[in-house]
C-alpha cells in the first residue's frame, strides 16, 4: 500500500511539475476567445474588485448578443488580494493552463509591473490597465495598451479649470508622498507655470498617516480658496473632517480615484457634497444610450452589485479590445488584433476617446470634471477636455 | 495658529495615550506587548457599527454593549491564545499576540469587508462647545480631554488604592510569589486583558470618529501609542498619557513647520529621549547587579 502510494505521488508530481512547465496555451479556438483579469475580490483592497466584475457585464451582453465572430468569450476572473506575488501566480496559472488571449484592467501598479514582463514574453495582449503608470507605456509596450489618463494631465488639466472656470486665486495642493501624488503634483505645477502662477502651498501625507491636522492648519494659513488633492480616500476622508473642524472650507478638487461619490460621501458623512473631481467616465447616472444598455445589463446580470464608477471601468476598460475582436473578423490571431489597437483612433464607449499607434500606447489624455451634488448625484462641469500641454504627445 | 496647533496637537496625543494605556496595562502585569492591540479595539469598534448601523439600535445602547463585549473579547483572547501555552518566553507571548492580530484582522474583513465606513459617533468633530468667552474646542476634542483624564485618574487610584490593582503590580514583579500570597494570578490576567481591551475599544471609537472604519484603521494608531508608551515609560500610567501628549504636539509643530518630515520627527525625539532615559520619561530605571 505505501509502495502504491508512494508511486501515486511521484507520477502527481511529475504531471504538476510538466504541467506548471508547459508554455503558454493559445488564447482562443473555433468555439470562444479566453481573456481575463486579476483584481482584489478579497483583502484590503476588495472594494476595487468590482473593475473586475464589470467586465464581466461586457462580456455577457457580448455573448448573448451572439459572440464575435460566432465564437464566444470565456472570462475569467482570479483574486490576487492586492499582492503582486499572488498576482503573478495567477497569471501564470491563467496564461500556461487555461490559455489566455488577452487581458484587460488589472488592478494594482506594483501588481501590473510584477507581470508586465512576463506577459510581454508570452505574447498575451494587456489592454487598459485600472492605473496610471508611465512605465507601462514609456517606453512603447508592443502587447499593453493603456487607457487611463495619467496623472499629470488629469492634474494640468483640473488646475486649469480651477483657474479658468472657478476663478481661483490662490491653489495649494495636497499630495500622497509616493509617485500617484508626485505625478498629480508635476502635472498641477506644469499648468500653474504656463499661467504664470504658483502654488500657495504644497502638503504632503504619508498614506497610512491618520492625524492631519498640521497639514490642514498650513493649507487654510496659506488662505488657498481651492486644494487639489491627491490623496486616497482614508487621507480625503481624515483630510476633510480636519478641516471642517478647524473651520477651512475651500472648494476641495480631487483625482478620478476618489470618483465614487457614494462612496465618499459615506465615508466622510455627507462631507463630500460640493467635491469636484476628474472621471475616466460618464456619470453613473448619465442617460447616454450605451451607458443606459450597461446599466441594464448589470440590473440583469448582476442585480446585486452596485452600479458605480469602478463598476463602470470594468466594461470602459475592456470595450476597446472587444472592438478591436469584432474588426478583426472570423480570422483571429494575436498580430490580427495588435493590427486593429495599434490603428484604433479616437474610439468612444462610456471612457475617455482611445486613440492607439504603433508609437503610442497612452490612448488617452482627457478626463471629464463633475461635481458631487446633493444625495451623491453626479453633476457633469465638463465635458472630454484633452491636456494640450501633455509633454508625452510632443515626445512622439 | 499657535494654539490650533497646540490643541490639536494635545487632543490627539491625549488619543495616542488612552491607546498606550491599554497596551501598559498588559503590559504592567505580564511584561507581554499586545500586538493585537490594535485589531481587538478595531474589532470592538466594528461590533459598535454593527449595532448602530445594522441593528439600528442609538448610541447609548450600542456604547454600553461595545465596552461590555471589548471586556469579553479581552478575556477570551487571553484564555483562548496565551493561556494554553505551556512555560511561556515573553517572546512567545509576543507571537501569541501577533497570531492573534492577524485573526481578528481577518475575521473584520471576513464580516464586514475591506471597504471604508464611516463611523457613526456620538461626539461631533465639527461642532463646536464654547468653553469660556472666545474659547470653543469641538465635541470631540472636550470627549478625548475628559475620558483620558478620568481614565488616567481612576487607573492610577486603581493600581495605587484597590487590592486588585495591587495584585495586578504584584504580579507583574513577581509571578510565583504572588501566587504563594494567594494571589489567583489566572484571573488577574483575565481581568487586566479585559480592562486593557475595555480602554482600548474607548479609543478606537475615537480614533474612528476622526478617520474611517476598516480592518486596518487601528495599525497606525497603535505604532504612535506605543511609541507614545515607551516615551513615557510602559509601566506608568501617567506617563504614557504624558508621551502621547509629547507626541501629539511634537508630530503638530514639526509637521508644521516641516511637513515633509512630520512622520519621522516623533520617532527621532523618541529615540533621543530613550537614549538618555532607557525606561521612558516617567519611569524608574532599575539595573539588577548579578
Amino acid at each position: 500500500m505505501k509502495k502504491v502510494l508512494i508511486a501515486v505521488m511521484i507520477v502527481s508530481t511529475v504531471f504538476m511539475i510538466s504541467s506548471w512547465a508547459c508554455a503558454a496555451k493559445p488564447g482562443f479556438d473555433s468555439k470562444e476567445i479566453r481573456i481575463a483579469q486579476w483584481g482584489p475580490q478579497t483583502g484590503p483592497a476588495a472594494p476595487w474588485g468590482s473593475v473586475a466584475r464589470g467586465t464581466d457585464i461586457l462580456v455577457k451582453l457580448v455573448n448573448d448578443e451572439g459572440g464575435i465572430h460566432g465564437r464566444k468569450i470565456k472570462y475569467f476572473i482570479r483574486d490576487d488580494q492586492y499582492n503582486p506575488a499572488q498576482t503573478k501566480a495567477v497569471v501564470k496559472e491563467l496564461v500556461e493552463r487555461e490559455g489566455i488571449f488577452a487581458f484587460v484592467g488589472g488592478v494594482s501598479a506594483a501588481a501590473g509591473m510584477a507581470v508586465k514582463g512576463y506577459l510581454a514574453e508570452n505574447k498575451v495582449i494587456w489592454v487598459g490597465p485600472s492605473t496610471a503608470i508611465n512605465e507601462y507605456v514609456f517606453p512603447v509596450q508592443p502587447y499593453l495598451f493603456a487607457i487611463y489618463p495619467l496623472y499629470e494631465d488629469e492634474a494640468s488639466i483640473l488646475t486649469k479649470y480651477a483657474v479658468e472656470k472657478l476663478k481661483a486665486k490662490k491653489i495649494a495642493f495636497f499630495y500622497q508622498n509616493d509617485a500617484y501624488g508626485k505625478s498629480g503634483l508635476e502635472g498641477c505645477k506644469a499648468r500653474m507655470a504656463k499661467l504664470k502662477m504658483n502654488l500657495v502651498e504644497e502638503s504632503s501625507v504619508e498614506p497610512g498617516e491618520k492625524d492631519l491636522s498640521s497639514q490642514m492648519l498650513r493649507l487654510k494659513k496659506s488662505g488657498a480658496d481651492v486644494v487639489i488633492m491627491w490623496v486616497n480616500p482614508t487621507s480625503a476622508t481624515i483630510a476633510l473632517k480636519t478641516a471642517s473642524t478647524i473651520g477651512f472650507k475651500p472648494q476641495w478638487i480631487s483625482s478620478n480615484t476618489l470618483s465614487d461619490y457614494p462612496l465618499m460621501n459615506k465615508i466622510t458623512g455627507g462631507l463630500w457634497e460640493g467635491v469636484i473631481t476628474g472621471a475616466f467616465a460618464l456619470a453613473p447616472d448619465s442617460d447616454t444610450p450605451l451607458l443606459k444598455k450597461y446599466r441594464e445589463a448589470a440590473k440583469k446580470y448582476a442585480p446585486e452589485e452596485r452600479w458605480g464608477t469602478f463598476y463602470m471601468a470594468g466594461i470602459l476598460f475592456a470595450e476597446p479590445l472587444i472592438e478591436a475582436l469584432k474588426k478583426v473578423g472570423p480570422n483571429v490571431s494575436t498580430e490580427a488584433v495588435l493590427k486593429q489597437l495599434n490603428s484604433m483612433k479616437k474610439f468612444q464607449g462610456i471612457g475617455p476617446p482611445v486613440t492607439w499607434s504603433a508609437d503610442v500606447h497612452q490612448g488617452s489624455d482627457s478626463i471629464m470634471i463633475q461635481k458631487c451634488g446633493p444625495n451623491s448625484t453626479y453633476i457633469t462641469l465638463q465635458d472630454w477636455t484633452s491636456n494640450e500641454l501633455a509633454t508625452w504627445k510632443k515626445k512622439k | 495658529m499657535f494654539e490650533m496647533l497646540l490643541i490639536e496637537g494635545l487632543a490627539i496625543g491625549a488619543c495616542y495615550g488612552l491607546f498606550g494605556v491599554a497596551v501598559a496595562i498588559i503590559y504592567k502585569t505580564s511584561d507581554v506587548v499586545n500586538f493585537a492591540q490594535g485589531e481587538m479595539g478595531m474589532m470592538s469598534t466594528f461590533v459598535a457599527y454593527q449595532i448602530m448601523t445594522v441593528y439600528g439600535w442609538p448610541f447609548y445602547i450600542a456604547f454600553p454593549a461595545t465596552l461590555i463585549f471589548a471586556i469579553v473579547l479581552g478575556m477570551a483572547i487571553e484564555f483562548c491564545f496565551l493561556r494554553p501555552a505551556k512555560e511561556p518566553t515573553v517572546l512567545g507571548l509576543l507571537i501569541l499576540t501577533l497570531g492573534a492580530e492577524m485573526l481578528l484582522m481577518g475575521l473584520a474583513g471576513w464580516k464586514w469587508g475591506a471597504e471604508q465606513k464611516d463611523f457613526p459617533f456620538l461626539l461631533s468633530v465639527h461642532d463646536t462647545i464654547e468653553i469660556f468667552p472666545g474659547f470653543a474646542l469641538n465635541e470631540w476634542t472636550i470627549g478625548v480631554f475628559v475620558l483620558t483624564s478620568v481614565v488616567m485618574v481612576l487607573l492610577f487610584l486603581f493600581f495605587r488604592y484597590s487590592k486588585l490593582g495591587i495584585a495586578m503590580r504584584a504580579t507583574q514583579q513577581n509571578e510565583n510569589a504572588a501566587k504563594i500570597m494567594g494571589i489567583k494570578v489566572e484571573r488577574v490576567f483575565s481581568i487586566t486583558w479585559g480592562m486593557s481591551s475595555l480602554i482600548g475599544a474607548l479609543a478606537a471609537m475615537f480614533f474612528a470618529a476622526r478617520s474611517v472604519l476598516d480592518p486596518n484603521f487601528m495599525m497606525e494608531p497603535f505604532m504612535r501609542a506605543f511609541a507614545a508608551a515607551v516615551l513615557g515609560g510602559l509601566t506608568s500610567i501617567p506617563g504614557v498619557v504624558i508621551g502621547g501628549l509629547i507626541l501629539g504636539i511634537t508630530e503638530n509643530f514639526f509637521g508644521y513647520a516641516w511637513p515633509e518630515w512630520k512622520p519621522i520627527v516623533a520617532f527621532v525625539v523618541i529615540i533621543l529621549i530613550i537614549t538618555v532615559r532607557p525606561s521612558g520619561l516617567f519611569t524608574k530605571h532599575y539595573v539588577k547587579k548579578v
